[in-house]
This record gives C-alpha cells, structure tokens and sequence, in this order.
C-alpha cells in the first residue's frame, strides 16, 4: 500500500498522557496530530482523515462514545479506546457504537504499540483477504471450511465454525458479547450470554493447546472476546 | 348572657332559685293586690315560669310551675292565705294556669336545650375542622399527639394516647402500660373496643387508606354517648389520614436523601478514580517512553522500568483501594451471568502475567464443572488477589494450586500455596480491612485484598474461608452457590 507516513490523531484531555502517547506513536513509525475534546477532535479528524484514532472517553465537553458515532457517519478507519478499568459499560457500548479495540488505564508503552501495529495491519490486510488463515498449530482453510491441528481434522459444528469464522476475521479486534450473540445466534439471544461462553468453551477446547490459558481465543473480562493471531 | 351567669349552678341551687323567683313576684304582687286584676296576677306568675324555663331549665321550670300557682292560691285568690278557694270556678283558672305553666316552660325549655344541643354540635363540627387542618399540617408524630391530644381534652374532658405501628409485633410494642390485646385486636379487625377494667377507656383503629396505622387509646371522664363516639369516630380517621400522609413524606425524604447521598459517593467514586489514575497512567507510560530514546544507558533503563513497576503497583493499590469503597458503599450492582469458570480464572492468569512468573503455578479444575453465575469482573478480582496473595507468600519456584471441584450445592475454588501459611489466631480477623499477618511488614500490601474478596464473595452469596495444610502452606477456599444454570440447547 502507500508508503506514507500513516497519520494518528490523539484526542485526549491530558497534555502528559498525550505526550507520552506521542512518543510512542512516533516510535511506531507514525504522524501525531493531537486533540484535546470531542469537537476540536471531529474538526481535526475532518481535516487530517487519520489512519488511526486514540481516543479516551473521558472528555471534558462530551463523551467519546459521541465522537465515535460521528466519527462512524464517514470514517471506517480503526478506532483505539483509552478508558479506566471500572468502565465495562462504557467500554462496551464504545465498543458497539463502533469502537475496534481499548486499552485500559494505565497502560505501558510495549502494549499500546502492539496494539497499534496490529490496528494497522488489519487495515492493510483489508481488500486481500486470504482463503486460509493460521494460528498456532491450527490451519483453517475459509474454502473448503476445513479446520485441522497439528495436519488432523477437528470436528466442528455448524455453530462453532461461524463463530470461529467471525473472531477470525477480526484478528486483534474486540468484539463484545451483543455483537457475537446477535450476529450468530439471533438478536433474540443477546442476553443469554452463557451460549456464547459455552461455544468459546468449546473452541478453546478443540483449538487451543492449554484450554485454562489460551493464547488466541482471549476473554476481554465483562466485554467480550478477541481473536490473537500469532504476533 | 342567662346560660352564661346559670350554667354553673348546681340542680339543687337552681330550684331554691325558682322558688326565690316565685316568692319574689308573689312579695312584689302582693301590694297590688287590690290595683290588679287576678288574671293579670296570673300572667305575672306565667312570666317567672317562662323566664326560669328560659335561663334556669327544664326542671325549675315544673318547680316555678307548680309553686306559682300555689303562691297563687294563698295569696291572691279569696280567701287569702289559704289554699280553699271561695269560687270554684278558680279551680278552672289553676288548672289552665298550670297547664300553660308547664307547656310554656317544656317548649321553651326543649327549644333552649335543642339550641344549645345544636351549638354544642357546631362547636364540636368546627373543633373537628379545625383539628383536620391542623393535621394536615402537621410536621411530626409529636405534633399530631399534641393536637390530638388537645382536641379530647378540650371535647371530652379527656386525655388520649396515640399508639403507632403497623403490625401485630410493632403495636405490642407500642401498647406498654395498655392492654396490648386489646391493641392488637381493634388494629387487626378495625373495630373499636372499650376496655371495661380501665373505666372509660376506648381503643380506636387508626385505619388510613393503605393499612392501619395503630391504635388511639381514649380516658374520657364520663362513659361517652353515642354522637361522642362517632366524633371519636371521626377523630381516629383523621388521625390515621395524618399519620400516613407523614410515614410516607418521611419514605420520600428517606429515598431522596438516599438517592443523593448514592450519587454523591459514586461521583466522587469516580472522580477520584479518574485523578488518581492519570497521573499513574502519565507516570508508566513516561517510563516506558524512556526506553523509546536512542542510546539510554543501562542504569537509567533499570531506573525507568524499576519506575514502571511501582507505578504499577501503585496503580493496583489503587485499584484495590477503590474498588473496596465501591464495595463498601454498597454502590456496586453485580452483573452476573452464567459462565464457565475457566474462563475467568484463564483471564485472570492472563492479567496477572509476569507477576506469577517465577512459581510453578498448577491449576486442576474439575471436568464436570457446572456455569456459575457471577459478575466475571469482581470474580477475576478475587482469583487475582487470592494469587498475587499466594505468589508474594510463597518461596520461589513453590507451586501454587488453583482448583476447582463440586462440593454438594456448592463449587469450591481453591488457591493454595507452598508459604508458610496463615497464623491460626487471627484467622478470621484477615478478612477485615487494613489486617495483615504478623511480621510481614516487609512484604508490601495494605491487607485489603482478603477484605476485597471476602466483599465480593459475599455479594454472590458464597462464602470463603482460610485453612492451613498439613505438610506446609495456606489454602483460601472460595465457595460459590452452585445455582440452577439454564440449559445450552445443543446443536441438531
């Protein structure tokens, strides 16, 4: 793809926090442009068209969940949350307005680059997407919805492999509990979260070698779920 | 003006002044004797009676009656000074004159009693008004006893006691030094008792339009009549209307008062969440940030990650910290949801990280585990301070055990370790705040992570426990009801 220099705008209150984001995003290789409320944010977002949002929803003249519903009208590029740990409810309904992933206060440097990399890999993964994909010991061929470990078939049901399918395709990217129910059970099944862990469950099970500490198939505690391919 | 200078006489004084009154004319008739007329004499006699009927009453009225036309007789008609009459026909004249003697002083003595009955009515309907709006205003219990309490003395010479509660229990309570069966009685079936060894003592229900609200306990001075009773009646009503009107402005004020002070603590809550993690945010972040500059020399490196790590720390303290208030305030609701327990002890293996890295860590949860219903992020909470626990206890490269079996209705979660176990005496005490074992001041905590735990164990309705292994190490036990999880409809 291009290689220019991708651009990031942080929209966050604090000159410190931004400061140390900065540092780190120009680490990675990246532009900054910096924000410090929902409507100065918006304006630069206009104007820059970022390739990567980081946005604390905590703002003082609004709340990020708002920017990102307007962001959502015209922009489909990633969206990183910066948000405290008590917050799930926020988190999630960030999360559905259309959010891809957070990061929960305080953060380190390491993490917050990781997921930033794997932000921007998935945009330029976007248009090519692969037939196959594989994670682990674990081959999953798209085509022929063939699932093998270590070269043997697994077995999955018609439930397991959609809900494999859906995590896979978004590698690195939380997606919350009401997403997975509504799009694979029915919308009728979002409160019945305990089918969605029962079936993570199971993947994890047939997928992952340590089923209690799973690598790929990660629980975003109050959340919902995220796929981890290999780094 | 009569009734007023009368009213206080006694009935005997009030003949002796009927008979003064009769005498009184006869003396002054007496000299005119031979000017008047007799049947103007008569007249004079009928005056006294209407007059006495008037301001003295029914009875004197009789007396004046029936002493009038004696005095009559003896003094005026011939032969004076005797009661034989020289014409037969004043017997006629007696008759006539007793006769309308007694119906002047009955009427007039029944009209002036219905006027009086009829004021007395509308003194006791304003009095009752006025008490209606006075309890409507009325701001306490206190003041609804104190109008209560002046409108009985002020009607029926009497004194009366308000007994207040709702159940059987609350007004036996409330009844002592009355007859709390009675009590108990009138507020169960609504209907007024009096109570035959105390005198003239009446319970009345205090029935408002939700529930009764207690029981009115009259002492009148006399039995009272029947329009008493239904002002009694009355008076009960209004009470119960005004004791209810206050027992629900005080629920208002109660849950307002609530409202507020949840809202104030949350807020606060969550501002000082905010300000005491931005600057730990600021400072591990600006740690890490050192590292990102070319050429850092070794020692500074050190320096920035030993910097990170307390940071961290701290951050965790905090953490505990706030989620202890939230806990205590009681303003955390529990999201809880059927799950799988693996899945939460695995994030809570994954948040902990580094921290667990150097002891062998074992983890053994039963297979046919049932879905627990819990709140996945207080749960994670405990299994990360029942391990960081075990991990700052425990010697290096020791094994701490995670596990997990079915213990009759219950699931027992476990973490045990290798470290020197809990001190016996104080076991309980370690679930209390700010309580650390002896001699660890130099392992760092603030003895709030078993407090925490405890908090959120309890809000589950589970129950948690420390025990001591034989061999050596501690053990913490975490039970958690076992529930009726719903059923997972398998695939076709």
């Amino acid at each position: 793809m291009s290689e220019q220099v991708p651009r990031v705008l942080v929209v966050e209150d604090e000159a410190q926090i931004r400061h140390f984001v900065r540092l780190a995003l120009e680490a990675e290789g990246c532009a900054v442009s910096e924000a410090a409320g929902v409507a100065d944010g918006l304006a630069r977002a206009g104007a820059d068209d970022p390739a990567l949002v980081v946005l604390d929803l905590g703002l003082p003249d609004g709340d990020g969940v708002d920017f990102i519903r307007s962001f959502r009208a015209w922009s489909e590029r990633p969206v990183l949350i910066l948000s405290a740990r008590t917050e799930e409810s926020h988190k999630i309904d960030a999360l559905d307005a259309g959010a891809d992933d957070y990061l929960t206060k305080p953060f380190g440097v390491g993490e917050l680059r990781a997921r930033v990399r794997a932000l921007m890999r998935r945009r330029q993964r976007q248009g090519g997407a692969s037939p196959w994909l594989e994670f682990g010991n674990v081959r999953v061929d798209f085509a022929r919805r063939q699932v093998t470990r270590d070269g043997e078939a697994i077995h999955l049901t018609p439930i397991e492999y959609r809900l494999l399918a859906m995590l896979l395709a978004h590698p690195g990217q939380v997606l919350t509990q009401r997403k997975l129910l509504a799009e694979i059970w029915g919308a009728s099944y979002v409160e019945s979260s305990h089918y969605l862990r029962v079936y993570v469950g199971h993947l994890r099970q047939k997928l992952e070698d340590d089923p209690t500490q799973p690598r790929h198939f990660l629980t975003e505690t109050g959340v919902g779920y995220r796929f981890q391919p290999d780094a | 003006m009569s009734r007023l200078a009368t009213d206080h006489l006694s009935p005997r004084q009030k003949l002796a002044l009927s008979v003064l009154a009769c005498v009184l004319v006869a003396i002054v008739a007496a000299p005119l004797r031979e000017v008047l007329d007799l049947a103007n004499m008569a007249m004079l006699f009928l005056l006294v009676v209407l007059l006495v009927a008037v301001s003295l009453g029914r009875g004197p009225a009789v007396l004046a009656s029936v002493f009038g036309v004696l005095l009559f007789d003896i003094f005026f008609v011939p032969p004076h000074f005797s009661l034989a009459v020289a014409n037969l026909q004043y017997l006629i004249t007696f008759a006539v004159m007793l006769a309308t003697a007694l119906i002047t002083g009955h009427l007039t003595a029944t009209l002036k009693e219905q006027a009086a009955e009829a004021e007395r009515r509308e003194r006791r309907t304003r009095a009752l008004y006025e008490t209606a709006s006075r309890l409507a205003g009325a701001l306490d219990v206190q003041q609804v006893r104190e109008i209560v309490d002046g409108f009985v003395a002020d009607e029926l010479s009497g004194r009366c006691h308000l007994l207040l509660g709702d159940s059987p229990a609350a007004i036996r309570t409330a009844a002592s030094g009355f007859s709390a069966t009675l009590a108990e009685a009138v507020l169960s079936d609504g209907l007024r008792r009096s109570d035959q060894e105390a005198g003239q003592r009446i319970y009345l229900p205090l029935r408002a339009p939700m529930r009764a609200r207690g029981v009115l306990v009259v002492d009148a001075s006399k039995p009272p009549v029947e329009d008493e009773l239904a002002l009694l009646d009355a008076l009960a009503s209004l009470t119960a209307i005004a004791v209810e009107r206050l027992h629900y402005v005080e629920v208002a004020q109660q849950s307002e008062l609530q409202m507020v002070t949840e809202r104030l603590r949350s807020s606060i809550l969550s501002a000082l969440s905010h300000d005491l993690r931005t600057p730990l945010t600021v400072l591990v972040g600006l740690a890490d940030s050192i590292a990102l500059a070319p050429a850092v020399p070794a020692p500074v490196l050190e320096n920035a990650a030993a910097l990170r790590d307390q940071a961290a720390r701290l951050a965790g303290l905090v953490g505990n910290l706030l989620e202890m208030a939230r806990l205590n305030a009681g303003s955390v609701t529990l999201r809880q949801e059927w799950q799988p327990l693996e899945e939460v002890v695995g994030s809570s293996l994954k948040l902990l990280g580094a921290a667990l890295g150097r002891h062998r860590l074992h983890i053994d949860l039963a297979p046919d585990l049932p879905l627990l219903r819990f709140d996945a992020v207080l749960i994670e909470r405990v299994l990360c301070n029942l391990l960081e626990n075990a991990a700052k206890y425990s010697p290096a490269a020791g094994e701490i055990r995670l596990a997990a079996e079915l213990a009759g209705d219950w699931v027992e979660i476990s973490v045990s370790d290798e470290g020197p176990g809990f001190p016996d005496l104080i076991a309980e005490q370690l679930f209390g705040m700010f309580v650390r074992g002896s001699g660890e001041s130099a392992m760092p905590g603030t003895g709030l992570g078993l407090a925490i735990c405890r908090a959120i164990v309890d809000a589950h309705g589970g129950r948690i426990r420390i025990e001591n292994l034989a061999g050596r190490g501690g053990r913490v036990v975490v039970a958690l009801p076992r529930g009726e999880p719903p059923a997972v409809e398998e695939e076709a």
